[in-house]
């Protein structure tokens, strides 16, 4: 009897709290988060307790501070109602101050769960860095660790200048972050009477357009980091002969120009992303982390600038059979694959953008996917590379590992395990195969096989989300503006979501690597993309840079060869 | 040659777009989509870098 009186008590306050917390979650990404917290009094809640009146709070029993001053070791008396903040201290707490609290706790979470995904990518740099130097001579480590180095700054300065601003101007308001409401602007033109939207035109120095704002601030420091992986890519395959200067100049252009305009048409609310509002093909471009925005912008760029500048002296006979050049540091190398797994799981889980709401808590299946899909892209190159070479090629497992990472990175928000073990496994041989192909037929030199592992398989990893999508993810009701989960053609999509998939394929390789491709050309004809065929033989270590990466080992020989310049000269003087 | 094999990748990318736009089948978009992706791909590999090779270092 008494436990039914004060149920009915509570139901009237249970439904207002329903009602006021269901509003936001409901709105989905494209939409404004209108009318969030305190917009709807419930007028059918007859009796229910007024927002601004008073709560007895008598049953939360804060602690005394007596209690509190003894400290607290079980962790019990912490966060309790007296850290809930209160808009007037005089009135006491009220009901609109615990919806509020409960409003901002869950962007709370989504914003230190979004920043430490995005501290996660930033430490990807790192491996990045080891796993090019490792893979390149010792000769060249002191320039291809700088270009790595460098990649951080020269990219995010454009990024901050007006990449930012052309990929997310437009983008909209995002739920899970709170707002992001000034992201609005998108210029957008009329071809055969759809609208297709170009960029986004608000957050140039992300101050312009009103984008001083903390949610803003998260979505650039998360969508930055992506972009530096982009740009990272290109170092690695052009190691061992790019001048310094033409990879500053280069660098700048994709992180401000083509980086976001891609980024912007898949997920800044662009023409890709509304393929299907516009076309009725599925959800439009679906991409959920970046396997074709991040990884193939960066392999194909990497793919233009490769042909541009040719491959390394000694690498090619006369007759075009291959010489390998190995690197100098296997350990350094796989290392860096699994710092770069490690950050993956703030690449791929992060991209929900939160860990509350809108079905974020999907995050446990994506960051699962996401492991899954590089043990058996490793277990694809290894198998691979035994059965074709007879040996478990120690760079290859470890490219195998990256390529499975970089296909599950599109897909790994619309897929089952079952799924991502196969798009690991077929990226690991797909690997293998196009390193083979690039190697020996295309005689594109790749010292680090970025070509192949990121766009390659950043290709086939756009694909699979037309193939392997399951139709279980929604992300709380519509992606891309188009209600329903996405669906691949393996669960029953009629094939709109695979075409749009292949759109984009089409247009990453029409659009990126030509713009990419056009821009590398016009460095090389104005400022030169490859150093002189002396400083190659030599290392770039001291002719680009003017230290070596090791100057225990080979400072002395270099001293004999050529003069030093910058730090090193003191260097060099000094032993 | 390089111009020729650049106005292939461009074309290739631009064919399912278009194609978007003059049917609304989806087997014709699909096979549309196939062929701007292989008009790009000869492009890229089978025109633009077989220039560049042409003039290649190790070639001399």
């Amino acid at each position: 009897m008494r436990l039914r009186k004060s149920l009915t008590r509570c139901l009237p306050a249970a439904f207002v709290l329903l009602v006021l917390c269901g509003i936001p979650a409901w709105s989905q990404s494209p939409t404004p988060p209108a009318a969030t917290t305190q917009a709807a009094p419930a007028p059918a809640a007859a009796g229910a307790p007024s927002l601004t009146a008073p709560l007895a709070v008598k049953d939360a029993t804060p602690p005394s501070a007596d209690d509190l001053a003894k400290g607290d070791p079980g962790g019990v008396l912490t966060g309790t109602v007296n850290d809930v903040a209160v808009s007037d201290s005089k009135k006491g707490l009220t009901l609109g101050d615990a919806v509020n609290q409960i409003g901002q706790n869950k962007v709370a979470i989504n914003f230190v769960w979004t920043l430490i995904a995005g501290f996660l990518v930033m430490f990807m740099q790192a491996g990045f860095a080891t796993v090019e130097t490792g893979l390149c001579r010792a000769k060249n480590a002191n320039h291809t660790m700088m270009m790595n180095f460098m990649v951080y700054g020269f990219g995010l300065f454009a990024y901050w200048v007006c990449g930012f601003a052309f990929q997310m101007g437009g983008a909209g308001a995002l739920a899970n972050l709170g707002g992001t409401a000034p992201l609005t602007a998108e210029y957008t033109v009329n071809l055969f009477g759809k609208p297709f939207g170009l960029f986004g035109t608000h957050g140039f120095f992300l101050s312009q357009g009103g984008t001083y704002d903390v949610a803003i601030m998260v979505l650039f420091l998360f969508q930055m980091v992506f972009m530096d992986t982009a740009t990272t890519i290109v170092t690695g395959a052009a190691a061992e002969r790019w001048k310094f200067a033409a990879f500053a100049i280069s660098t700048f252009f994709l992180g401000a120009i083509t980086y976001p305009f891609f980024a912007n048409w898949a997920w800044g609310g662009g023409w890709l992303s509304q393929l299907g509002a516009n076309y009725g093909l599925g959800h439009g471009y679906c991409d959920f982390a970046g396997s074709g925005v991040v990884h193939a912008v960066g392999g194909l760029t990497a793919l233009a600038v490769s042909m541009i500048i040719g491959p390394r002296l000694g690498k090619y006979n006369r007759d075009g059979s291959a010489n390998a050049i190995p690197g100098h540091d296997m350990v350094m190398v796989l290392l860096g694959c699994f710092i770069l797994a490690f950050g993956w799981f703030g690449f791929n889980p992060g991209s929900t953008l939160g860990a509350s709401g809108n079905g974020a808590l999907r995050i446990g299946s994506i960051a699962t996917n996401t492991m899954l899909a590089g043990c058996t892209g490793s277990f694809g190159a290894i198998l691979y590379m035994w059965i074709r070479y007879g040996k478990p090629d120690a760079s290859m497992s470890g490219n195998g590992l990256l390529a499975g990472l970089v296909a599950i990175t599109a897909p790994s928000g619309f897929v089952n395990t079952m799924g991502a073990v196969i798009i690991g496994l077929v990226a690991g041989v797909l690997v293998c195969l196009s390193v083979e192909y690039m190697d020996r037929v295309a005689h594109v030199d790749d010292p680090v096989g970025a070509i192949s592992v990121h766009g390659a398989n950043g290709l086939w990893g756009v694909i699979s989300v037309g193939l392997f999508a399951d139709g279980k993810s929604n992300y709380g009701g519509s992606w891309n503006g188009v209600n329903g989960p996405v669906t691949g053609l393996f669960y029953g999509d009629p094939g709109g979501q695979l075409i749009a998939q292949l759109v984009g394929v089409a247009t990453l390789l029409g659009f990126v690597f030509a713009a990419s491709f056009v821009f590398n050309w016009i460095v090389d004809v104005i400022v030169g993309q490859r150093v002189s065929p002396e400083s190659e033989l030599q290392g770039l270590d001291i002719p680009e840079m003017g230290a070596v990466g090791y100057p225990e080992f080979v400072l002395k020989a270099y001293r004999d060869q050529a003069p030093m310049g910058g730090i090193g000269e003191a260097v060099g003087a000094a032993t | 040659m390089k111009i020729t094999g650049l106005l292939l990748v461009i074309a290739g990318g631009l064919i399912p777009v278009l194609g978007l736009n003059f049917t609304s089948s989806n087997t014709a978009r699909l096979i549309l989509s196939l062929i701007g992706i292989a008009v790009s791909v000869v492009g890229i590999l089978g025109v633009l870098n077989k220039a560049f090779l042409q003039h290649a270092l190790w070639k001399h």
